[in-house]
């Protein structure tokens, strides 16, 4: 909070002094990660030993310990360490030096910079979730692309295996940062109205953490890839090749950043609200996306330690998961899906609250119900760490316990329709206003529909015998994770596009690529519910002839999703770049961050605001 | 909310219901929840025994019927969620300026009530229609497995093998007398795989030095397929393998020209 008050008082900006902060960047943090990674495999590949296996868990190691480096590597040559370094020697970053460090009038090369602006690493995560989104999404269509015909010739089993790993790993990590990246760290704050993030030098700290985690995962594919989708099940990981590597460093490197982001968005939200903000007035964006983090919390130090030991299993002979010396893969199965199955409400909560908070500015009414979107979003989070052994029903861990765990899993049925009746009621008696974004509300209640009940059959123990591991599974969590989640981080783009870039999101592009990504997507996932309910087994790079009807549709409506992301994306650029001006509050909407201009200042507000009431006081008075 | 100005002296309760039912809104609504509920209850009978393959067992016909049944359940809720946003949707505004405000409506103690009455209720349902199901199956799994036969599964990188140990059998193919019972011991040689006889309705991972066991009684002649459900490396799609139920008799052909001894 002194970063504030220094940055507030009008001191000019410092001529770039002699500070070592001014020289660093990414650039500079890219050559350090270099050395430091070749540093490290220069100094452990000595593969001496003639046996095979020892080398091989030497050469793991000696892969793992240079990725890890290459991240610290990067954190060291941007600055990351510099704070923390003058406190070990009794002293900090002086005014002049943090104000820099905010990157007030550096134009856009702060956004290459260890920049603490809660805007900046908002753009930032934006650019990054994109980037991923658009990966993972063109390994999907070469998934797609395979199997449009059985035979499977397209690509070999071995790149198919490699892609579905890699499609799940990208899309998961780029689904969790969705909503709370871009719009967490861009709009929330301005939302309840703080100057920055509670700890903004953290901030720069988890996106710069997470980037260094990109270059790790796209090794792997020169690594020999992965074969063991992104569940990583031992022992068929242990099992695998040198590019398994690259999947564990990605995920410790990237459980490292979300436990910053968690812990810096919890504070702010917590410490930072403007005045008068009581908990009764904040709004629900806001609230979903601290229930996310709050959830991850425990989730993914959770996914980092069974990656840890993985790792150990494969480099030191360490026996955790791996059953020829002791080990349990159910062990290993545990602590994935005690984090697996929060990890999807973590990225579906703040994707819905996106929508929560939408539908009152175009409907004109008050969010219906407040108190049960708080009640719905803590039901399904509370409910959610008590279900993950129904990924496990078919398992052998534990039958005896299948029951409970079914009962305990259709039970999220009951805060889930909390979540309808939020929405519809705000619906209801209002005449919505069809923008894009209020078209991806009424998305939303569909995919999230079809979503909903075809987990009540999954979640159902005797179906489950039948639907486990088939394709069904695949296309049901697809329309949770991509037809809800992302439809409303999608939602959340053009509805604050005009916050983040001051202008408009093109009307036409945005219109064209909702209906060809929801349309497409209905028909690609019809074909995939009926190719697994016909007894496909999913992850399959080849599939015999009865299965091709439905796989044939499924990859028609592939093509569809994939053109109209491609318009989206169009949208981004082009808009970005020669959109219509917005005007401060283009929608309409009663939240602080359309009370501040583009670009918004520094500190946000030239005085700090003073809440009154909710954000939702639209509606004539009902008598 | 009512659309009427005139004043009114209390009127009683199934007199505000009547007057809700008689609005242009409601009825709309109620046309299109009828429309959809209608819609998913017929989906639901068609949908599934449609695209699932041929029942084979006690086991897959009652996961047919269960996937039915809670299409049926769920019916409703499709009926409630779509019509209410069938109407709003076809009665949205278009156009550049938004549009005039709603009522300032900020709940609605009776709406949110019956809310959570009916949708904890559907929830009890499945619940209990689950619960049961299981129950059902683990009693007949019961009654049946002192005449059983044991099959011993053995997955391994990228096959199936199958044991019979009281016929002294092993074949890559599964064979099964019908409407005999049969419990499947699952073991695997190297990764996880999933035993998946798909046509029977039943599947059990295969996990390294932990048997797991399944149990079913086919009761419909003819092949079915064996996959695996789990991804097990490179060749995972493609370890597959053909079952067939046939008669006592042809069993025991099967089983003396592969060299065991019937019983
Ligand atoms: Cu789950
Ligand atoms: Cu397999």
């Amino acid at each position: 909070m002194t970063t504030l008050d220094n940055r507030v008082s009008s001191r000019p900006i410092p001529n770039p002094s002699k500070s070592l902060i001014t020289k660093l960047n990414a650039g500079t943090g890219l050559v350090v990660g270099i050395i430091f990674a070749l540093g490290t495999y220069y100094l452990l590949n000595n593969n001496s030993s003639d046996d095979a296996t020892v080398n091989f868990q030497h050469y793991n190691r000696t892969l793992l310990a240079s990725m890890l480096m290459w991240s610290v590597g990067f954190l060291v040559g941007i600055g990351a360490f510099i704070g923390p370094w003058r406190w070990l020697i009794g002293k900090d970053l002086t005014a002049e030096e943090q104000l820099y460090l905010a990157g007030d009038g550096q134009g856009i090369k702060r956004y290459f910079k260890y920049c603490t602006d809660h805007k900046v690493v908002g753009i930032q995560y934006l650019v990054g979730v994109i980037t991923m989104l658009a990966v993972g999404g063109t390994m999907a269509m070469m998934i797609r692309t395979n199997l449009a015909m059985p035979g499977g010739h397209f690509i070999t089993a071995s790149v198919y295996n490699s892609l579905v790993g890699l499609h799940g790993i990208t899309m998961i990590i780029a689904m969790i940062i969705v909503a709370t990246g871009p719009f967490g760290n861009f709009i929330m704050p301005i939302m309840i109205g703080a100057a920055d993030m509670a700890f903004p030098r953290l901030n720069a700290l988890s996106w710069w953490v997470l980037f260094t985690a990109i270059p790790v995962l796209c090794s792997a594919w020169f690594l020999g890839g992965i074969p063991t989708g992104w569940t990583a099940y031992a022992p068929l990981s242990i099992q695998a090749g040198p590019g398994m590597n690259a999947f564990l460093a990605t995920i410790i490197i990237f459980a490292f950043s979300t436990a910053v982001a968690g812990a810096n968005i919890t504070a702010t939200v917590v410490a930072m609200r403007a005045k008068g903000m009581s908990w009764n007035r904040v709004p629900i964006f806001v609230i979903g996306a601290t229930i996310s983090v709050a959830l991850a919390v425990p989730a993914f130090p959770t996914f980092m330690l069974a990656m840890i030991q993985t790792a150990l299993d494969r480099t030191f002979m360490t026996s955790f998961f791996d059953a020829n010396f002791g080990g349990s893969g159910w062990l290993y199965a545990h602590l994935f899906w005690i984090m697996g199955h929060p990890e999807v409400y973590v990225i579906l909560i703040p994707g819905v609250a996106i929508l929560m908070e939408i539908v009152p500015v175009f409907v004109r009414k008050p969010l219906f119900s407040y108190t049960s979107a708080i009640v719905g979003f803590a039901g399904i989070a509370g409910l959610s760490v008590l279900v993950w052994a129904h990924h496990m029903y078919m398992s052998g861990w534990m039958p005896m316990l299948n029951g409970p765990f079914m009962v305990t899993t259709e039970m999220i049925s009951i805060p889930t329709g909390l979540i309808f009746l939020v929405i519809l009621g705000t619906l209801w008696n209002g005449k919505p206003w069809l923008k894009m974004p209020m078209l991806c509300v009424y998305a939303f209640l569909w995919n999230m529909l079809v979503g909903g009940i075809t987990g009540l059959y999954l979640s159902d123990v005797p179906a489950d015998n039948y639907l486990h591991g088939s394709m069904y599974v695949t296309a049901h969590f697809h329309y949770t994770l991509m037809g809800s989640a992302l439809t409303g981080a999608v939602a959340g783009l053009v509805y604050w596009f005009p916050k983040m870039t001051g202008r408009m999101f093109n009307e036409r592009s945005s219109y064209v690529a909702f209906w060809f990504i929801q349309l497409g997507f209905q028909v690609l996932y019809l074909g995939m519910f009926t190719a697994g309910a016909e007894g496909q087994p999913r992850r399959v790079v080849d599939y015999a002839d009865t299965f091709h009807v439905s796989n044939m549709v499924s990859t028609i409506g592939a093509y569809g999703v994939g053109i109209g992301f491609i318009v989206l994306l169009w949208g981004v650029v082009h808009s970005w770049r020669h959109g219509i001006i917005a005007p401060m509050n283009p929608w309409g909407a009663k939240t602080l961050e359309w009370t501040v201009p583009y670009p918004v200042p520094l500190v946000n507000f030239d005085t700090p605001p003073v809440v009154t009431s909710d954000p939702y006081g639209y509606g004539k008075a009902v008598k | 909310m009512s659309d009427h100005n005139a004043p009114e002296l209390n009127p009683t309760p199934g007199e505000r219901f009547t007057k809700f039912l008689k609005r242009k809104d409601v009825l709309e609504t109620l046309g299109w929840a009828v429309f959809y509920t209608t819609g998913f209850v017929i989906l639901g009978g068609k949908f599934y025994t449609k695209w699932m393959p041929t029942m084979m067992s006690t086991d897959m016909r009652a996961i047919e019927r269960l996937m039915v049944i809670f299409t049926w359940i769920s019916a409703p809720v499709c009926g409630f969620v779509l019509s209410m946003a069938t109407y709003t949707f076809r009665h949205g505004h278009r156009g550049d300026t938004p549009p005039e405000d709603g009522p300032a409506t900020r709940t609605n103690r009776l709406g949110i009530s019956l809310f959570g009455v009916m949708s904890s209720l559907l929830a009890l349902v499945a619940i209990l229609y689950g619960l049961i199901e299981l129950n059902s199956s683990a009693e007949a799994a019961t009654k049946d497995a002192p005449n059983a036969m044991v099959v011993e599964v053995t997955g391994s990188q990228w096959v199936w093998s199958f044991n019979y140990p009281a016929q002294g059998v092993t074949s890559n193919e599964l064979m099964l007398p019908i409407n005999k019972p049969v419990i499947f011991k699952i073991i695997s040689e190297d990764v996880n795989h999933s035993f998946w006889p798909v046509q029977l309705g039943v599947k059990a991972d295969a996990n390294r030095y932990q048997t797991t066991t399944v149990q079913t009684k086919p009761n419909k002649l003819g092949a079915f397929d064996v996959k695996c459900a789990e991804l097990c490396g490179l060749y995972h799609a493609y370890m597959e393998t053909n079952g067939a139920v046939v008669t006592t008799a042809d069993f025991n052909n099967w089983v003396t020209a592969q060299g065991g001894h019937t019983a």
